[in-house]
């Protein structure tokens, strides 16, 4: 237990606490806006470009997180069985998977140091859980869940479409752009940007930014999780009708 | 030229290319049409390599062979090729035996270890039915081409024929143009719906040889009778799916049902155009084809050891 009985002590407890935030972000506080914050999925929606930018302190660099939806992900593990055959052998339950996880910086986020390491896509290892399947031999499996949303296009680490612009005083401005996939679910993400110096964090900005169905697909994904049977019958009738209505046609046309 | 024919699907939470959809429906569509198979064992793969989830992927699939086997069914109808009691005789045997093949999946997985019995299954079915029906119609063919003896009776009735003899519950099914016992169909039907359920598949594949080697029923029957029988299975199937799994996208069914309907209907008419021999033997080929698919896969290593859950 910690006691700090002198009053020497706490003096200096409160000086260190005063100048944390002086120490993290020593130079000029950052700025950041976004477009669009509100993603529309209508079904002309294929995917959006989300277009960042702000300012950073004065001879830093930038990296850029679009993440968000922290989920209970159930996966097949694949493994080899009689020593030959490759099928799914197992279960796994990983927790706190973000379903979307874009990051991009201004230069190789291996060359960003301390800083660049915490935000790779390597750091999701150190905060989701596997709560089923941790016993499956000597697989990796976050790595392997790493691939498997790579594959998909919703984890990528990449050199991005971020403009840097020259120092200007105690600022300097940034430009980016995002491409945010078609894949990606309705739910609330954030974008963060996080300056870094020196290996180190020097500013850092949130934004929230929600993705909701909109339209036509709103309508459809309403019917088909409120009303699950009425939407299967009517999946049904229409693809009948819709059969009967193609043969009609074709036979009309006197084919035969 | 650019197509940027996209639409965002909800249920599948991708957007797709409309113009490559109706491609696929079209292609799977006329390999249904020719070969009277569902085709499911085509398109749920090329649907997850479009980037659909496994499970919305299948069931969907499911809702577009509702509509697909409509109009080819009619198709085949209108040419004399459906023998509806033999059709409603499997199709009931089906039903009964997909029940108890749930339930035989559902034991098993509580066992562990079904999806390795699936993956087998798969391959020993593919392997088996492809490389008997790719033998015989060769053999067939050769026969047919050389004329040489026109063998005269059968040396002797075969046991499978004296026992088909033997059951009770005789009928004819005329348009088939045989006789047998109710229970032959009954039977099978139970038989593939059992297998089919363990695979998650319509079970045109196996029906179309059972119909063709145990029912003895001529080849351009067997067609139009197997999409009769798959139109039923697959609506019970989608309202199944959609009721209790939220995995039907009935937007992707639509479009890939336009392609496919167009292509059964083009398909009905090339597999009339086509001797049996030559339709049994190009159906062969598919289904080995996609067996050697399934076994290179067994085999090689996968790219990523995790998967989600729904596919096989």
């Amino acid at each position: 237990m910690i006691r700090m009985h002198s009053p020497s002590c706490t003096w200096l407890f409160l000086i260190i606490l005063a100048l944390i935030p002086s120490m993290v972000y020593a130079s000029a506080p950052m700025t950041m806006t976004a477009s669009p914050t509100n993603i529309l999925m209508g079904a002309r929606y294929d995917g959006v470009t989300l277009k960042a930018s702000g300012t950073i302190p004065a001879g830093s660099d930038v990296i850029l997180r679009f993440t968000g939806a922290p989920e209970e992900l159930h996966l097949r593990q694949k493994g080899k069985v009689f020593g030959l055959l490759w099928m799914n052998t197992g279960k796994v339950r990983l927790n706190n998977v973000p379903k979307i996880c874009l990051v991009e910086s201004s230069r190789p986020i291996d060359q960003l140091g301390a800083a660049g390491t915490a935000l790779q896509l390597a750091s999701l290892k150190s905060t989701i859980k596997v709560e089923e399947g941790a016993n499956s031999g000597n697989v990796d499996l976050i790595h392997e869940l790493l691939l498997l949303k790579e594959n998909d296009g919703l984890y990528a680490e990449t050199m991005g479409d971020i403009h840097l612009g020259p120092d200007t005083g105690a600022t300097r401005n940034f430009a980016a752009e995002i491409a945010i996939p078609s894949a990606v679910a309705p739910g609330h993400y954030n974008i963060e940007a996080v300056a870094v110096k020196d290996g180190a964090v020097v500013g850092q900005q949130t934004l929230d930014v929600e993705a909701r169905l909109t339209g036509f697909p709103a309508w459809l994904s309403k019917l088909a999780f409120k009303n699950g049977l009425l939407y299967g019958i009517l999946a049904t009738v229409i693809a009948v009708v819709s059969g009967l209505a193609i043969g009609l046609v074709f036979q009309s046309k006197g084919a035969h | 030229m650019s197509f940027t024919m996209s639409l965002y699907l909800p249920i599948a939470g991708n957007s797709i290319n409309c113009v490559a959809i109706l491609g696929l429906g079209g292609v799977v569509g006329l390999l249904s049409g020719i070969f009277g198979v569902g085709g499911g064992f085509l398109m749920t793969p090329l649907l997850i390599m479009m980037g659909i989830p496994p499970t919305v992927a299948a069931a969907s699939d499911s809702n577009q062979i509702v509509g697909a086997s409509t109009s080819g069914t009619l198709a085949h109808f209108r040419l004399g090729n459906v023998d509806i009691k033999m059709g409603l005789l499997l199709l009931v045997g089906g039903i009964a035996g997909g029940t108890v093949g749930v339930q035989i999946i559902r034991i098993l997985r509580q066992l562990g270890n079904a999806d390795f019995l699936i993956s087998v299954t798969y391959v020993l079915m593919l392997g088996f039915v492809g490389g008997y029906m790719f033998l015989e119609s060769l053999q067939a063919m050769r026969k047919s081409k050389t004329t040489v003896i026109a063998e005269a009776t059968p040396k002797s009735e075969s046991t499978y024929a004296k026992m088909m003899r033997v059951l009770p519950f005789h009928m004819d099914f005329q348009r088939s143009g045989i006789r047998m016992s109710l229970l032959m169909p009954l039977v099978l039907g139970t038989l593939v719906g059992v297998l089919a359920a363990i695979m998650g598949v319509g079970g045109g594949f196996v029906m179309v040889p059972v119909m063709v080697y145990l029912l003895r029923m001529p080849m351009h029957v067997v067609v139009g009778t197997s999409l009769f029988q798959i139109l039923f299975t697959c609506v019970n199937v989608t309202i199944m799916q959609a009721s209790q799994n939220h995995t039907v996208d009935f937007v992707l069914a639509l479009l890939l049902l336009i392609g496919s309907a167009l292509g059964a209907q083009v398909g009905a008419k090339i597999g009339k155009k086509l001797g049996g021999e030559q339709l049994k033997i190009a159906l062969a080929s598919l289904v080995l084809v996609v067996m050697f698919k399934m076994l290179y896969d067994l085999l090689a290593r996968p790219d990523v050891l995790l998967s989600y859950i729904g596919g096989h």
